[in-house]
């Protein structure tokens, strides 16, 4: 559990990740390369 | 205390490659199980319209959970499928970016600006109930402290980062973490239904999940099971909640420091900004972007779509990495001073969304 907290404290540079791979996606739809995302 | 009990949210490594490539079993099962759920809900739906029946509608949000619940909690999940299960957390920040789509500015500024006159409320309700419990439950001061963050801020992201903060043991972090998580878990059962028999409007239930819900991951959860507008609001509440995480961790590492029990912080700026949550960033350009029209109606639609789909990821998450037994196992006197001001916390923050709702 120790190693598991210790490693907890990564989570925060999951913000950039998170949010660049958000950006790359929302570029290519806004440039049209997806252009329809079903659900 | 079980050395590995409980799948606390990780992130994984990113930077080698090779560790990339262990994340693909796990994202691949998060994507099987999320995907089950929403086949599940719309067959139903789909037998129900075919043989005129009338049964309620299940969200393919409970059936992910659920199924990834079974799923932990019977045959366990594989250390394979570890790494990649532990992204939820990264689809959850993802999701909640692409949400910002779907919010104009202003509707951000007025809502935000009501949850955080709401969430200062619930902070210091929050912060002094718990401080008080954890005094009769005598449980130790640094982890009254984390319980207290835990349940006033944002879960886990924020007893971690309290944790480094005041120099807390990792038992301590541990307790709180297994309490805020298995109260996570109830709420996702309570919350809808006490939403539903109160007859709250979207709104009402979603200020008060992303008031009271103390994880990112479930109150958008609880959110999503009331309804897809109910859960918009609950992810606005919450981030709001989420971007103070710096302003109480700094309070309380202060309190530590000036007892001698933590190291100082020298620049508390630099200190504010390492804990700011960057997620928020990302959602209030998006919505910056939608309010000047930067996409067309469909781009906004596929955008929204992009949500549902790491949504979908994240609650498939919240149900397998949480195990039961190994909660269990965590001691109860954690969990009852977490129950006990949890229930009081969403009495008070229901009376105050509720009051709220009606006059503003």
């Amino acid at each position: 559990m120790a190693e598991e907290v210790k490693k907890s404290r990564f989570t925060f540079s999951l913000d950039a990740w998170a949010v660049w791979a958000a950006l790359s996606l929302v570029l290519l739809v806004r440039l049209g390369v997806v252009t329809k995302v079903p659900w | 205390m079980a050395s590995t009990s409980i799948a606390v949210p990780q992130a994984p490594s990113f930077w080698p490659a090779l560790k990339f490539l262990q994340l693909i079993p796990g994202v691949l099962l998060l994507g099987a199980i999320g995907y089950l759920g929403k086949f599940i809900e719309q067959s139903l739906n789909a037998y129900a319209r075919a043989h005129h029946l009338t049964i309620p509608n299940i969200e393919y949000v409970l059936w992910a959970i659920v199924i990834g619940l079974v799923v932990s909690n019977t045959v366990g999940v594989p250390r394979v499928f570890q790494a990649g299960v532990a992204t939820y957390e990264f689809w959850l920040k993802a999701g909640i970016v692409f949400l910002g789509v779907r919010f104009l500015l202003g509707d951000v500024l007025k809502l935000g600006g009501l949850s955080l006159a709401l969430v200062g409320i619930e902070l210091t309700v929050a912060i002094l109930v718990m401080t008080l419990l954890g005094r009769v439950f005598k449980l130790s001061p640094k982890l009254t402290t984390l319980l207290a963050v835990g349940s006033s801020i944002c879960g886990v992201s924020a007893i971690i980062a309290t944790k480094g903060a005041i120099e807390a043991d990792d038992e301590d972090a541990s307790l709180a973490i297994a309490a805020i998580l298995a109260l996570g878990g109830l709420s996702l059962v309570f919350f809808p239904l006490i939403g539903h028999a109160l007859h709250l409007s979207d709104r009402a239930y979603g200020l008060w999940a992303g008031l009271a819900v103390d994880n990112t991951a479930e109150a958008t959860a609880a959110g999503a099971l009331f309804s897809d507008a109910a859960a918009k609001i609950a992810v606005l509440a919450k981030t709001t909640r989420n971007a103070l995480i710096g302003f109480v961790v700094l309070a309380y590492a202060i309190y530590w420091a000036s007892k001698g029990q933590a190291s100082t912080i020298e620049n508390k700026a630099s200190f504010l900004w390492q804990k700011f949550p960057k997620f928020v960033l990302g959602f209030l350009l998006l919505s910056l972007l939608a309010t000047f029209h930067f996409f067309d109606k469909g781009q906004i639609g596929s955008i929204a779509n992009l949500s549902r789909w790491a949504f979908l990821l994240t609650f498939a998450g919240v149900g397998l990495r949480t195990n039961i037994r190994e909660l269990g196992k965590q001691g109860w006197r954690p969990f009852v001073v977490g129950a006990v001001g949890e229930i009081g916390i969403a009495v008070v923050t229901l009376a105050i969304v509720v009051v709220a709702d009606r006059f503003i």
